[in-house]
Formats: structure tokens, sequence, C-alpha cells
């Protein structure tokens, strides 16, 4: 069958339409299939994130908006999928489009529909805690914005399409079905959250003050129901006492809720208590929780800061009841600490860290897509490979697969995206239409001839303005030659009216005076281009988002102020000059510094796509930290997979493998760069070209300085006794194995979790379980970190017998020593102190990352450090294997400890957003750059610093001397510089100081 | 003294007014209580009006029109009964609703609306004085009416009686039927919450309260009084205010 | 405050205050797009001047906007570290940590100059900050100092 170069990606959170940019930006044709009516999932209902406390609405709307405008992302919602036929390369998918009764094309999102709605439904979006009309759309921001009808709750009065001045209301319209063709399809559907059922043991649904996790993060929203003020639902007070309880519905053998651990509730649920604490200094948390899995990157930090900052309280334990005080709504909260003793306290509110399961339709969609489900219900995926389904040609990423983060989510979407690229990257381009523009009418020296439209958008502005008048001052103002009004001027024949007026008067410098350009100055850009004018030459006034609807009552008082705000942006526009976008040619190859499973998996994915790549490692060997692994806890066969990557890297004719190598230099940017690396045995010197850097450096075990480790033969590192196991039976002798948890992690030295120690002791354990039944294994531990379905080999060692106890930070375990014989002395949480007698102490080290060898690469690539001396991407929740840097990436181990799994995830996620630049022939950068006039310049050099971008160096000018320059390949824009520069030699186009004095002085 | 009550009618012009006046030239005797106010048809009836009278201290209000199917425009009649029932639904919230009557009175029905306006005020004499009514109305009774007021004139009340038929009867938008039992249940929940919402605005016009103070006034759930300011707080009719300890008070924009 | 400055404020009771405001792109501007989208009301004294990011608010512009007659003046951006552009805004805020000073060292009072803070999903305190800033503005008066003294 002929290969299709489109992809469906089914469900568009933040995992499917990062699968998709990063699909759209290489050259496919992406159908993005969302059941809901808008794009964002559960992020866009986030108030923060963790464990930055970023604002969710912040970061991730820009990347809704620009899956929503993509030219190559063909985005349908309110779907469902009716069959699928076909195979890897090429499927076809019948889905329904299913009717929102309101015609998306003509809709424009107002919202007086919903305002004039007589039926009051519950708001799906805040949880349930605020009302909404039948005609809705679930947040503000919400993308795309189109209003829908629940059918379900509408009774069908017809106000709607009255008030609705568009006539965007179509209550005849049907469901579609559709065939859609592709060559893969990339499974995004996210995950439902755990409800308790009726009668359930925290009174949640009984009791009005016992909330979930969701709900809450709808009340802690700025944007929420309660504007971000944390109030309890029962009377409104702000609630001082808060509980929140951790694994509900999760690590629960009732059979109430699921058996696995979901991964992000300790941290999440850190991250509520935080900011509930930030948002309202009255409310005092209190963590009711197990174990604290706090082992992502920077997680434990944010432990720490909750604790000691903020002052919230953790205590060990599981609630055994909830009851509510009858007068005060107040909850009885019951349980039982680690030492035995049986407490009662009162709460004033109770946030239930509510798991995640499986989404609800997960049967179903496996049925339809043919793939198979694992013993939890989530997408049973590949043991190496997190994002191949069962079935070839389809993956599956981010929660559908296993509970996971955000981070991990949208590491997932990319490497879903980095396998599609090996099924079809012959068909890159050939499904994507480009646009054919007239050529740009010159512009340059004439004297501006502006044109003003002003939108009534419907009554949203004209309401409250008064737009006629409005118009009428617009056209009074220079150079203004003529100014229209329009009902709509979103609408697509408004736009043809603006093309004809072009056309008609010479304009040569357009204005829109309407809502906000963040939504809609693509649209009309995109219009004046069509009419030959260059896209820069457009300015908008904002009088609707930012005038009428904030000033309704004041219908004077907005009309000068609209007719202020299109004065000023008629001033900027005098000033507007056309900007071309520069075009970089690229360097289709790459270059992967670091031999391990992540480069080789990186390197054999470009091979696969014929991109030529060079594979720098420094040791002799390749293989990296993996040469000392053996199985994975899941039972993957380590030692085989890594000879078979081997093998395939150094066969495939596209990877240079350069072994005892060492970078010399390293120069360029983004699509060119030019390396210089020394190698071999006998140091010689190759040099290449490439567009694009990994960075897949990797880490090492820690060599632990406590616990005797060197003195005494009788003590091993954990990856130690995997060898001894697996290659000797030296351990058939020993009657009683310890092990020591976080040895070199979670301390000063090194205040991270190292991730894979937890799995890795109870993997050894299990096996030594196995292979001596006798033995006795004591596992000593501060948390047990068994996330995700790990969850169930923590539980397999406690029904083999393996003994689990608890120490403190402070209280860390003493090895008496006598004669030949071993003695941990221990301080137990439950059982209080022990002397554990022992033959073999095996310390569970963590992976550290070293610094010098880092801070090299980083200071040659010009890429940041964390404190722990691990690489730190662009940005920590959606931009995971990024550097701010661009065409440079980084994953696994260099990037924080993580698990093969996840490295090979991010590997081949870096090669995705890697060919978002490698496989075009030419990248075309953001036209709104800085710009420097070196003769003002004195090279002082704190534009450099300023710089997140790296995109300004000194260089030595032949005229000017020492001057700063700006590579606008690397600009983004942000004018950080601009705005420091001493001597006003850096400009910022688009915003130049020119144009900004000039709306200042439009002050009259 | 004996009570002599206030009685205020309502009278379409075709049929109702008419049947006045044949009461009048066959000089039928009544009780002289009643105060007429002539309107073309009985669908004029702004279901605020009904309410303003109780509220200015009428005992009782009666509004009559054309039998069902008579009327001389039409379908006029049919509205005003449904109009007529949401202050009825609105009233009983109150425990007024036996202060007003719906009937229908023919231009040959002299005797009729004779009969009609005796019985009528021979009720109102029983259940006494409005008190609304008098020189010390009692100022609680008139903040309840005049949010009923409001609210029976609110955007969604009227959206909502002013399509009853159309969707119960006939069909709506999609050519479905609504049954009478789905629209009830959204109708009677919109009415109780509506009238509770205008209460707090009402309350609130004076002073900023919390959410507990007006729950203790309205004698319902706190938490119920929570939703309804979120709502108006989404209207654009309530905004946060003070904070007193750990309470939020609200206030009226 | 000079008499005559309060003698004008006494003769125009209606004095309303101008005030402009630099606003990035990706956080406070959508902030108050979300104001306007939930109907959040406001005083209508300022104007917004789109900038990428409020890094890119060059000093001059504060003082510009104060020469030219501005009765006040807001510069808002994202929160620390919701950056768009990752550290713009820390740049911003040491540079206008300086200028504030300089500012008040000029006998510009230090409610003209305000430097905020909105996220994208805080429209309700994007409309506060504005209130308080419009009602400290109009307590201040007309803004006359440059003109009147210096130029």
């Amino acid at each position: 069958m002929e290969k299709v170069g489109a992809v469906m990606v089914v469900g568009a959170g933040i995992g499917g339409s990062q699968t998709s940019l990063d699909l759209g930006d290489s050259g496919y044709r992406v159908y993005l299939i969302e059941s809901t009516t808008s794009i964002g999932g559960v992020m866009a209902q986030l108030d923060k994130t963790f464990p930055t406390n970023d604002c969710a609405m912040c970061i991730v709307s820009p990347k809704l908006v620009e899956t929503g405008r993509h030219q190559n992302i063909d985005l349908s919602i309110n779907c469902e999928i009716l069959d699928v036929s076909g195979e890897a390369g090429n499927f076809t998918v019948k889905v329904k489009k299913k009717s929102l009764y309101i015609n998306p094309d003509i809709c424009t999102g107002c919202g007086v529909c919903g305002r004039n709605c007589p039926v009051e439904a519950i708001d799906i979006f805040n949880e349930g805690i605020a009302r909404y009309a039948a005609t809705f759309v679930k947040y503000p921001q919400a993308v795309p914005l189109v209003y829908a009808i629940n059918k379900e709750c509408c009774i069908g009065c017809g106000v709607c399409a009255g008030v609705c001045k568009a006539k965007a209301v179509e209550y005849e319209r049907e469901d579609e079905e559709v065939d859609i063709n592709v060559g893969s399809i990339v499974l995004a559907p996210g995950f439902d959250e755990f409800i308790p059922q009726q009668a359930n043991k925290y009174g949640y649904g009984k009791y009005k003050n016992v909330v979930t996790s969701i709900e809450f993060e709808r009340i802690l929203s700025a944007s929420g129901p309660y504007a971000g003020r944390v109030l309890r639902p029962s009377d409104g007070d702000i609630p001082e006492k808060v509980a929140f309880l951790q694994c509900i519905g999760s690590r629960d053998y009732t059979g109430e809720g699921q058996p696995y651990c979901s991964s992000v509730c300790c941290m999440y649920t850190a991250k509520e208590a935080v900011i509930a604490h930030e948002h309202q200094h009255e409310v005092k948390p209190t963590i009711f929780s197990m174990d604290i899995r706090a082992y992502g990157k920077d997680f434990d930090k944010y432990i720490i800061r909750a604790q000691e900052e903020y002052g919230i309280r953790y205590i060990r334990s599981r609630i055994s009841s909830i009851t509510e005080v009858s007068e005060t709504k107040d909850l009885k909260l019951r349980y039982e600490t680690e030492d035995g003793k049986v407490i009662e306290e009162d709460y004033n509110m109770v946030v239930l860290g509510v798991g995640l399961n499986p989404p609800d339709d997960a049967k179903y969609l496996a049925e339809k897509f043919g793939i198979e489900l694992n013993e939890f219900g989530f997408a049973k995926t590949d043991v190496f490979n997190p994002v191949q389904t069962s079935r070839p040609g389809i993956f599956a990423c981010g929660a559908f697969s296993q509970p996971k983060d955000i981070p991990e989510t949208v590491t997932q979407a990319s490497a879903a995206a980095g396998c599609v690229h090996q099924i079809l990257y012959e068909k890159r381009g050939t499904l994507i239409t480009e646009k054919t523009l007239p050529p740009e009418i010159f512009v340059a020296g004439q004297p501006p001839r502006i044109g003003v439209f002003v939108c009534h958008c419907g009554i949203n502005i004209g309401g409250y303005v008064d737009v006629p008048e409005v118009t009428r001052y617009a056209s009074t103002l220079p150079n203004v030659v003529m100014a229209d009004r329009n009902l709509y001027t979103c609408s697509a024949d408004t736009q043809g009216i603006i093309k004809e007026k072009i056309e008609e008067y010479h304009l040569n410098r357009v204005i829109v005076a309407s809502c906000t350009p963040r939504t809609h100055e693509p649209l009309f850009q995109e219009t004046i281009r069509e009419a030959g004018l260059n896209r820069y030459l457009f300015q908008m006034a904002n009088i609707r988002d930012q005038c009428s609807w904030v000033h309704m009552k004041q219908p004077e008082e907005a009309t000068q102020k609209a007719k202020d705000l299109v004065r000023m942006a008629v001033n900027k526009a005098r000033r507007l000059a056309p900007i071309d976008r520069i075009k970089l040619e690229v360097t289709q190859k790459s270059m992967v510094i670091g031999g391990g499973i992540s480069g080789m998996v990186a390197a054999l994915n470009f091979a696969s796509q014929e991109i030529e790549t060079h594979l720098v490692e420094k040791e002799t060997e390749l293989g990296g930290f993996a040469k000392h692994i053996y199985h994975t806890l899941e039972g993957g066969d380590v030692q085989a997979y890594l000879k078979d990557l081997i093998e395939q890297v150094k066969s495939n004719k596209f990877v240079h493998v350069y072994t005892n190598a060492e970078i010399e230099s390293l120069d360029g940017y983004i699509g060119n760069f030019k390396t210089s690396v020394i190698h071999g045995p006998k140091k010689e010197r190759a040099e290449f070209d490439h567009g694009a850097v990994i960075v897949a450096t990797g880490a090492k075990e820690y060599k632990p300085k406590e616990f005797l480790y060197g003195q005494y033969k009788n003590v091993v590192l954990q990856s130690e006794l995997e060898e001894l196991l697996n290659t000797d039976s030296v351990i058939k002798n020993k009657k009683s194995v310890v092990m020591i948890q976080c040895v070199g992690s979670r301390n000063d030295e090194h205040p991270y979790c190292s991730k894979m120690c937890c799995t890795e002791a109870i993997k050894n354990a299990l096996l030594v379980k196995k292979l001596y039944p006798s033995t006795e294994v004591t596992i000593l531990f501060r948390d047990i970190r068994t996330y995700g379905f790990k969850e169930k080999y923590y539980r397999k060692a406690r029904e083999e017998g393996i003994i689990f106890l608890r120490y403190d930070e402070d209280n860390p375990p003493e090895i008496i020593t006598e004669d030949s014989s071993l003695n941990v002395k221990v301080k137990t949480a439950k059982a209080g102190d022990l002397s554990i007698p022992t033959d073999l102490l095996v310390l569970s080290a963590g992976i550290v990352a070293s610094h010098e060898e880092n801070e090299e690469l980083a200071k040659m690539l010009k890429v940041p450090l964390n404190d722990d001396n691990f690489y730190l991407e662009a940005h920590v929740k959606l931009r995971p294997v990024d550097f701010a840097t661009e065409g440079i990436f980084v994953a696994g181990l260099a990037h924080c400890p993580k698990t093969i799994e996840d490295s090979i995830s991010q590997a081949n996620a870096a090669v995705s957003r890697a060919c978002t630049i490698l496989s075009k022939d030419e990248i075309e950068v953001e036209g709104k750059t800085a710009v420097i006039d070196m003769s003002r310049c004195i090279g002082c050099g704190m534009c450099v610093e300023n710089c997140a971008y790296n995109a300004i160096e000194l260089i030595e000018d032949r005229h000017f001397g020492l001057v700063a320059s700006i590579n606008q390949a690397l600009c983004k824009g942000c004018g950080a510089c601009s705005g420091n520069c001493r001597c006003s030699a850096i400009d910022i186009l688009g915003f130049t100081s020119e144009q900004i004095y000039s709306m200042i002085t439009a002050r009259l | 003294m004996s009570f002599e009550p206030k009685i205020l009618g309502f009278l379409c012009n075709w049929c109702s007014y008419a049947g006045a006046d044949l009461a009048g030239v066959s000089r039928m005797q009544y009780p002289p209580n009643i105060r007429v106010i002539r309107v073309m048809c009985s669908g004029r009836i702004d279901p605020k009006f009904i309410v303003e009278a109780l509220r200015v201290g009428a005992d009782g209000v009666i509004v009559l029109g054309c039998h069902l199917g008579d009327c001389h425009y039409l379908e006029g009649n049919y509205e005003a009964e449904k109009k007529f029932d949401m202050v009825k639904k609105f009233l009983k919230l109150i425990d007024f609703d036996n202060r007003v009557r719906l009937d229908w009175v023919s231009a040959s029905e002299g005797a009729r609306y004779a009969s009609m306006i005796t019985e009528f005020t021979d009720h109102i004499k029983t259940l006494g004085p409005s008190p609304a009514g008098g020189d010390n109305p009692d100022d609680e009774i008139l903040e309840e009416l005049k949010a009923i007021e409001e609210a029976a004139g609110s955007d969604r009340m009227r959206a909502l009686v002013g399509r009853e038929r159309k969707i119960t009867e006939q069909e709506n938008v999609y050519g479905e039927t609504v049954s009478l039992d789905k629209f009830n249940e959204i109708f009677d929940l919109a009415i109780k919450d509506e009238y509770n919402r205008h209460r707090i605005l009402g309350l609130l016009e004076k002073e900023s309260k919390s959410v507990k103070d007006l729950a203790k006034e309205l004698k319902i759930d706190s938490s119920i009084v929570l939703e309804h300011m979120i709502t108006l707080k989404s209207r654009g009719q309530v905004d946060f205010g003070e904070l007193l300890g750990i309470t939020p008070t609200f206030h009226k924009l | 405050m000079t008499e005559t400055v309060l003698e004008e404020k006494k003769i125009d009771e209606k004095w309303e205050p101008k005030i402009i405001a630099f606003l990035c792109n990706w956080c406070s501007y959508a902030g108050a797009d979300l104001a306007g989208v939930s109907r959040i009301q406001y005083p209508p004294n300022i104007r917004i001047v789109r900038v990428p990011c409020s890094g890119r608010v060059n000093p001059y512009f504060i003082i510009k906007s104060l020469v030219d007659g501005w009765d006040g003046v807001v510069v808002s951006g994202c929160h620390p570290g919701d950056c768009h552009y990752i550290s713009g805004n820390l740049v911003a805020r040491r540079r206008f940590a300086i200028l504030k000073e300089l500012l008040e060292f000029f006998g510009i009072e230090p409610g003209r100059v305000n430097f905020m803070w909105a996220s994208a999903a805080e429209g309700e305190r994007f409309a506060v900050l504005i209130r308080k800033v419009t009602k400290i503005v109009k307590e201040l008066g007309p803004n006359t100092k440059f003109q009147k003294e210096w130029c």
C-alpha cells in the first residue's frame, strides 16, 4: 500500500497538541481530533504547575493558539471515532464530527449567546462549582474560540439565534461523517480522574467541604469561580485548616480504587497546598501521605520549600475515617500515626488527592484502533519504547499509557512524533499546501496611506462604543485616507472588502480597531499579505477586550478611549516599515553527543530517516550507563537490547561513530553548526557540518564515601549486586542482605532524588528472593518511590517477605563492624531502634552529573546547567527536550536521572524536535527581531548578558571596533537587550522605540 | 372597623371589560373594593404589574381575560396564563399566591363578573389585610416582593416564560417538543434561583454582607448562597468586598 | 505640590487622569483581554501599549510618557519565573528598581509610576490593579512636574 504523508492525532490536550505541532512543523498534514469542544485538556484547567509554580494558562495558551491556526494542522472538535482500517503507512479512519449547532466558521466567540441563554447547566470545566449556559465555550481563552450548544441541556427556545448578530447559530446543522486517510496515528486521549463512588469513606458528595484535587484546582484558579480566592464551598469562608489526603483511588487494593501509583498526586498536592497558602495566608495546609514521591527533576527541592518556606505540615498516615461536624460543617479526621497513636483532628476543608484513571473511553478506543490495553486498562506499550502500542503504526503518548506529569507527556508527545518520522519520512511535504502569494508591493519611501477598519463586533463594541463616531474621528487623523466600519471585521466577506479597499485607495498601512491582536492579528496580516502588502504594515487597536467590554457602563468614556487607542495605532502605523522574514539554509545532518542508549536511539532514528548523523562518544566503547544494567524491573533484557543497538549503530551507513572522542570546537547556530572532533586512539581530527545537536552525555553512578564502601568487600553498590546476581552465585550463601536507599541522593550535596534507585533495589531484592528464597532481604528507605505501574513490584516485594523499614533523614543507619561481620543500626519510624546483622550491605547509590565535564560542554554549546549540574532545558514544563538556544536538544540522564524507557522516549523526542529543523531545506525565522546600530554601540556587553537566547555576541568591527552583533536566527525579539541599552543602539523591529514614542506622544 | 380590602383588576378590553360594563348596564351589584385598569388584552399584563400592585399595597389582584380560544388577538390569553402561572409560582415562595387570581369573563358574562368579584373580595377579606399594605408595611415582605418583581422581569425568566408554549406545545428550534415535566423542572429551579438571587441583591443594597449573613437572612443553605454569588459575580452584579477575618463579604455593583 | 496645581485641581473637578500602560504580550496583555472577556469593569483612564516583553520597556519610554504629560504610567509583565522569554521580566525588574529610585529623586511621586505583574489568568487581578492605580493617580492630581519645571 502507498504510504500517506498525513498523521492523525487523537486527543488535543497538551500531549496531542505537541505531537501535532512537531509533525505539522516537519511537513506532515496533521488531523487533530478532539472529543470535546476545545483543546487544551486538563492542563488548561490548572491554576499553576509544579515545580516552578508557572501559571498554566500563561504557558499553555500560546501553544494552543499556535496549534489552532497552524496551516498544516486540521483541527476538528466534538468528534467521535467510528472505524479504523488499514495498516501502518496507510490507515483510513472514519470520524463523526458531531454538530455544534453553531457554525464554527462564522462564530466570532463573542459570547452574547451564552449570556442570554436562559438554561443554566453545570459547568464541567469548572468542575461543577459554577453554573453555565447550554450555549457555552469551555473557558474564556478556549481554542478554537467557538461556542457550542449542549443539546442535552438545551430546550430549543431559540434565544441564541435571535441574539447572534453574526447569524452563526444553525439548529439544523447535522453530524458529519468523514473518512480520513493517514499514514500513522498517535493516541493522546489523556486520563480521567478517579471520582470516589457514592457512599465512599471520605464523604465526598455528601459533605460539602470535601472536594477533589481537580475541583480545588479550579477553586485556586484566578480565572476560576472564586477568582482565585480560597473559599470553602459550604459557606464561602476561607478554610484555615485544610487537609490534603493522598492516594485517593491510587495504591488501593480494596477494589474501590486502582492498585497502581498515579505518579503525579504527591507533587500536585504539594503545589496546591503551596498555592493555597500563597493565595490566602490564613490557609494552613496539612498533607496526609504514605510516601512522598517527588522523584522528578527538582521535585524534592519543591517539597523541602513547601515544608520550610510555606510551613506545610506532612503527616505520614492514611486517613481511616472522615465525619462532618454538623454545626460548623468542619470535618473530623481520624488517623493513626506511624508510631501507632490514634488521633482525631478537625479541619475546615478536605481535598482529596484523586488518582489518574484510564480515560473513560479507553476500551472503546482500544477496540476501534485495534490496540491492546494492559492489566490496568491503559494502553499497552513496548518495554523499550513507551510510545509504541501493540499495533504497528499506532503510537500512544501521555497519560493514556501510564499516569504521568506534563513534561513527561510533552516528551512522549514529541517521542511519538519521532517514531512517526521513522515510518513516513519519505512522505514529508507531500500533503501540505503552500499558498502562492502575490509579490509584495514596494512601499518604502512613500507617504503613509492608512486605512482604518472599525469593528462593531455585533453589539460587543457597537453596543457601548459609538462606532460611527470613532470611524469619523479616524478619518480626520493625518495620513488616514479611508475609514470604514463593519459589523464583523473578522468575517470572510470583510476580508474581501479590506483587500478591495487596499487596491482602491492604494493603502500601504492597515489598521483594524476591534478585538485582541493575540487571536486576530495573524488573520488580518494574512489578508493584507494576500493583497500584496507586507504583513508587518498592519496594526490593531484593541477596542473590545480592553475597552467596550470593560467600560460597559461608561459609553462616553469608552468612546473617548477607543478614539485614543485608534489615534495611538495610527501614530504607530505611520512609522511601520516592512519587515522581511529571514530565511536560513539548513544542513540536513545531525550530531549526537554521547553514545549511551539515548544517544544511540537518537542516532538510529535519524539514520532511519536517512539523516546523516555524527555520534560522538567520549569513551572507547558505546553503551554508557546501561552497560551495568541487566534487566528492567518489568523484565526487559537490557543487555540484549544494548547489544542490538550497538550493532545497528556500527553497521548503519548514515551513522558516523567517533569513540574516544573529544569535541575540540563547536560553532554556528540553528541549521548551521560546524564541529571539530578529536577521536580514536590516534587522536585524529574530524570536522563536519550539521544542523542540529542532541546532548545525550549521560551521568554517573555516585561512588559513596559513606557506609564503609570500598573498605569492606561485603559492602557493594546496587549495580554491583546486579552484576553479581547475573554472573555469579556468591549471593547464594548470604543469610541477610540489607539495602540502604538514598545513598548520595536527597542530601545536602545532592538534594535531588535519583528516581531509579527504589526500582533497582526492588528489582534486585526480588531477584535475590527468587534465586535464594531463604535469604532475608531488608530495605531501609526514606520513601519508596515506585511510581506508576512499578507500584505492582513494590507490592510483590512485600508479599515475597522483603522487609521494608523507614528511617528519617536525620537518623541515617549506622554500620557497626565486628571482625568481618556487619551490623546495621537504624532508628526506624515504626519499630524503634533496630540492629540488623548482615553479610551483604547493598548501597543504592544515586546518579550524579559531572560538574567539570558538563560545564565544559555547556559553555561550548552556550546552554545552562542547573544547580545539580544536569542540563537545564528551555522550559521545565513545555519544552523538556529543547534548550533555549535553538537547534540544540537534550536527552537521557544528561537532563536528569530517569529510567531507560524514559531516556528512549526523550531521545526520540529530541529527534522529533530536531526534525522540525532538519526536515526543511531552509527555515524562516521571526522577523520581529532586534537590530543594532553599530555607530551608536559602545560594546559594553550589557545586552549579551541580558539575552536569554545567546543571540548576541561582541565582535570586532572593522569600522566601529568592539560592538554587539545580533544573530537574527536566534533572536526572539523580546527586547530585553534594547530596554537596557545605554546608548539606544538596539531597536526591535515591529516595536521600535520610534513607534512606541509616537504612541506615547499621542496622548492629547 | 371591618377590613375593606383594596383589590386591583386588570381587564382586557374586548371581553372582560365589556363584561364589567354589562354588569353595570344590568345594574348588578358587587362589592366596591375593586379598581379596574383596562388593557387591550390580558396578554399585555407584564408579570411585573401584578407584583408591583401587591408591592404598593393591593390586598388582592385579579386578572381577567377572554375565555381561552376567544381572544380578540388570537392567543394573547394563552400567553397571559403562562405569565400569570409564573407570577403565582414566585408568589408561592412567600405564601402570597392566594392573593392573586386569573380568570376568564366574556363580554356577555356580566353576572359571572359580578359574582366573581364578590367571591374574590370575600376571599381576600378572609385572608385579611396584606402585610405589604397599610401604614406600616412589613419591610421584609416588601423586600421579597421587590425581589420577585425584578426576578419576574429578568431576561432569563422572560425568555423562558415567553417560549414555554412554543417549546412544550408546538415544537422547538430542533423540531422537537419538550415535555412539560422537563420544562417545569428547569422553570421551577429558575424561579427559585432568580428569586433568591434578587433577594441577595436586595439585601446587599444597603451594606455588604457575607455568605453566612445572607444565608441566615434568607433561611437557605449557605453553600447555595455561595453558588448564587458566583453566578451574580459572573453577571457583573456583585463583587468581593472586604475580608472580615476569614469571611469575605460581597457588595453590589 | 505647588498651590497653583491645587487650585487647578479645584477648578477642574471633573479632571480625569490619563494613564499609559505598557503590557507584555504574553501575560499582562492576555490578562487584560481576559478581564474583557469576563466583562470585569475598571476605570477607562488607561491606554494600553502592547510590547513583546516587559524587558522591552526602555526607561526612556517611562520618562517620555511623563514628559509628554501622561498622569500615570503602568508597566506590567509576567510574574517572575513565567516570562515567555525566559528572563526578560527579571531584567525589567532590576532595571525598574533603579529607575524608581531615580524618579523619586527627581520628585516624581511614587504612585505615578507603577510596576506590576499580572498573568494571563489574572483578569480580575488586572482590573483590581488598574482600579488601584487610577485611584492613586487621581489623588495625586495632574502630572505637571516635567512640563512646568523643566520643559
